[in-house]
């Protein structure tokens, strides 16, 4: 199984290596970038909000960065798969979930990098930085939370991407529904707030996509 | 005799356009078995029930005493497979898809694929994008004979390849069958081809099985006999009627299968006498056997 893994791991580092390599630097250069106006020791009461402002408005970057390597990676494990139509995995001795636990284990190995990135690029934000009185950097924190963002868009692009145009069919027809039903609710001056509903199923806490919203702040108070 | 590959009574269907129905295949344990049909006759489809790609509506397949698909991970470790279409990724070189191949197979015989890049003159560095047709398919059959495998399942390897290749191709798989006993599955539509190296022949056409028989029982069972004096009713003969028309002159021709010497005497028999006997080669035989077919589905 060793064997199979390192080959699968291989496989996926080829097709991958440029979306790994740019989010890597990418994950590296956010968070420095972030603190680069903290470097002065001469920072009162008013200097301490322009930097949490500034590292707010670079803490957007974050989920947006574990989206987009998370959607790469998904489709990047299984672009060529899909090019051959599948034959080639569906032949090869070994059960197909286990397959799919090995394609997807390896996007997650690769997908350490950026994570790692994020880490060392924080800490040594954070250890380089004079932060003002009362503030306080994180640095494991956020990479703790940009590992969970990068996984759970991986996982589910993975599993959305692992499926034939049918599957992609039906969870788009699933939108399109969503969006007529609301629509048409709205015409009729029917009170009914799907997106509201869906984003408090999805989006709020203990919502699975609830890592994606709210403040990512590498310093805070 | 055990059988490598056996199919009873299987039904597949896809839609409502194409349907598998009432399939019986014997593939007999060390054969290289031919199984022939036209464009869009089924073999494809049929070779991917036997793999485990598809799941039968009902039926039993069983592969190398295992039953499929449900035994399809530990059946596949003994199955070389080459299909119609290269399948493999096309940004991969040749020594990186050996090696992805070698780390799934635990029979890999590394010796053999290393002979094999040589004799087929492959270089290792090239990707797979950039083989000719040849090469892929010289590729192909390289994985496919590296693994070790009991079985080769092969769907129209050799389709579209220049004789060269082909008899390179060819060559590689006898000489594998002569040293490992293996039995080989290889779908085609090139009849001269199977007709060279399989010992037996299965015909199939739009979804159904036409014949499965040795090939030799075929190639010399088939004839074109040439007839006078037939009467219009010749009751039920020893020997399959393939098909029966008038001739220009006073009697008929017929084509006939399972035929044997001894059968004119049944013909004599209805009052008529036998003038030819005329031997049909393997792609004569096979028009005739789906002329036939079609007649009697029409």
């Amino acid at each position: 199984m060793t064997a199979m893994f390192r080959a699968i791991l291989f496989t996926q580092w080829k097709w991958s290596r440029l979306i790994v390599v740019l989010g890597t630097v990418a994950a590296f250069a956010i968070p420095l970038l972030s603190l680069q106006g903290a470097a002065r020791a001469d920072r009162g009461a008013l200097q301490a909000q322009d930097l949490l402002r500034a590292v707010q408005s670079w803490g957007s970057l974050y989920p947006l960065l574990a989206t987009a390597l998370g959607l790469l990676m998904a489709i990047a494990a299984w672009a060529p798969e899909h090019r051959g139509r599948h034959i080639h995995a569906l032949t090869l001795p070994l059960e197909r979930w286990r397959y799919v636990l090995l394609r997807f284990g390896a996007g997650v190995v690769l997908l350490a990098a950026p994570i790692a990135a994020v880490l060392i690029g924080a800490s040594l934000g954070a250890l380089t930085a004079t932060l003002p009185p009362g503030l306080h950097a994180y640095p494991i924190g956020l990479a703790v939370r940009f590992a969970l963002a990068v996984f759970v868009a991986y996982a589910v692009f993975f599993a959305v991407s692992a499926g034939t145009a049918r599957t992609a069919g039906i969870i788009l027809g699933v939108i399109a529904a969503i969006i007529l039903v609301q629509v048409v609710a709205g015409i009729a001056n029917i009170d009914l707030d799907l997106f509201g509903a869906a984003q408090t199923v999805f989006a709020l806490g203990p919502g699975p996509l609830a890592v994606f919203t709210g403040r990512w702040m590498l310093v805070d108070v | 005799m055990t059988n490598a590959i056996e199919i009873e009574r299987l039904h597949y269907r896809v839609g409502n356009a194409f349907e598998i129905k009432e399939l019986d295949l014997h593939v007999p344990t060390g054969s290289i078995y031919g199984f022939l049909g036209p464009n869009g006759s089924g073999k494809t489809t049929t070779i991917r029930l036997i793999l485990g790609l598809l799941r039968p509506l009902s039926g039993r397949i069983t592969v190398l005493g295992d039953p499929m698909p449900e035994q399809h991970a530990r059946v596949l470790g003994r199955v070389g497979f080459v299909p119609e279409q290269p399948h493999l990724d096309a940004t991969l070189t040749v020594r990186e898809l050996i090696d992805f191949q070698a780390a799934f197979y635990a029979r890999w015989d590394a010796e053999r694929a290393r002979e094999l890049v040589k004799s087929f003159e492959l270089d290792e560095s090239r990707l797979f994008g950039r083989l000719s047709k040849g090469q892929k398919a010289k590729l192909m059959i390289l994985l496919a004979l590296a693994q070790g495998g009991d079985l080769l399942v092969l769907d129209e390897p050799t389709d579209g390849l220049d004789p060269v290749v082909r008899r390179d191709i060819l060559s590689a798989l006898l000489t594998y069958v002569s040293e490992r006993g293996a039995t080989i599955f290889i779908s085609s539509h090139l009849v001269h081809e199977l007709e060279r190296v399989c010992d037996w022949v299965a015909v199939m056409d739009d979804g159904r099985l036409i014949t499965e028989s040795p090939m030799e029982k075929l190639k010399h069972g088939t004839k074109r006999l040439v007839i006078s004096g037939v009467p219009a009713d010749i009751g039920t003969p020893p020997f399959r009627m393939l098909s029966r028309e008038a001739s220009n002159g006073a009697g008929e021709n017929w084509v006939v299968g399972d035929w044997e010497p001894g059968m004119t005497s049944y013909i004599e028999s209805l009052g008529a006498s036998v003038r030819d006997v005329v031997d049909l080669d393997l792609e004569d035989g096979f028009v005739e056997l789906l002329r036939s077919f079609r007649k009697v589905r029409q």
